[in-house]
């Protein structure tokens, strides 16, 4: 059987990512930080990545997006498990903009 | 208070409109600008196309005591505190910020937005009057708009231990409707 490695669709998402990340940071710094979940070094460093660059660090192996909340808990709030799934959604949504503001 | 320099004024007037098409009452813009009463008005009226609504603010805490409010608000706040301490960011930028991932969280559930720009406005001053108070829960680690001086050591939060009749209104049971069926 074929490996898949998944290269080409890691790259695809991570420089989806970054270019996604830019254009909220140019944006609005400041949500954009609170959204993407990065501190203000980060932000710096995504901002300022020229177009080559962005490139380059896209075609790592790695994914570069990852979950942020280490929290199953949290998470299955996000999928709107709970009594209703509009609580669920709201309740997840102060749990990690809580989360997101500490980090 | 005039305005002295109209660079200032140009940035005063943008941000009224800002305030304005967010659905602001006379009194946050009065309170937040440096323009003149007759200004603001007929900002308001060129943007919203109608006059402004006359009387006072609510003024009571408790409004954001009751289950529906309670949960808006410290959404709200939870994004409010993420701009409040950043250097650069005024106050009322952060509260336009904060209001503004607000309505979109709620427009991506489909909900209706509780919490008007002016509320959210209100409750922040509440918070700098030491009024309010953010408090924990001890179930899911979130943070909750209390009255301060409350005591707070065993708070669970509205929507951990939610009231039996909480989320049972009309439009609330249409949005469920239309998540459950967006799930399945």
């Amino acid at each position: 059987m074929k490996r898949r490695d998944f290269q080409q669709e890691i790259k695809e998402l991570n420089l989806a990512f970054l270019m996604l990340a830019q254009q909220m940071l140019n944006d609005d710094r400041e949500s954009a930080m609170l959204r993407l979940g990065i501190n203000d070094e980060v932000a710096d460093l995504v901002e300022s990545l020229s177009g080559p660059r962005l490139v380059r660090m896209a075609s790592n192996q790695m994914l570069l997006p990852s979950f942020r909340f280490d929290d199953a808990n949290l998470l299955g709030l996000m999928a709107g498990e709970g009594r209703d799934p509009v609580s669920a959604t709201l309740h997840a949504a102060i749990l990690a903009a809580g989360k997101s503001s500490k980090e | 208070m005039k305005n002295k320099s109209v660079l200032e004024e140009a940035e005063d007037i943008r941000r009224a409109v800002e305030m304005v098409s967010l659905g602001a009452r006379m009194q946050m813009l009065e309170a937040e600008t440096k323009l003149s009463r007759e200004r603001l008005l007929r900002i308001y009226k060129e943007v919203r196309g109608m006059s402004p609504p006359k009387g006072m603010l609510p003024f009571s805490t408790d409004w954001f005591m009751a289950w529906q409010p309670n949960v808006h608000a410290s959404l709200f706040m939870a994004y409010y505190s993420h701009f409040a301490g950043r250097p650069g960011l005024t106050s009322l930028e952060s509260i336009i910020k904060a209001y503004n991932l607000y309505l979109d969280n709620i427009e991506s559930g489909s909900m209706e937005p509780v919490l008007s720009i002016t509320r959210a406005w209100t409750l922040v001053r509440f918070f700098d009057a030491d009024l309010l108070q953010l408090a924990g829960c001890q179930t899911c680690g979130g943070r909750f708009v209390a009255h301060a001086y409350d005591p707070v050591q065993d708070y669970v939060c509205g929507l951990c231990n939610m009231p039996s009749r909480a989320g049972k209104g009309k439009r609330h049971r249409a949005a469920v409707r239309k998540a459950r069926k967006a799930i399945a």
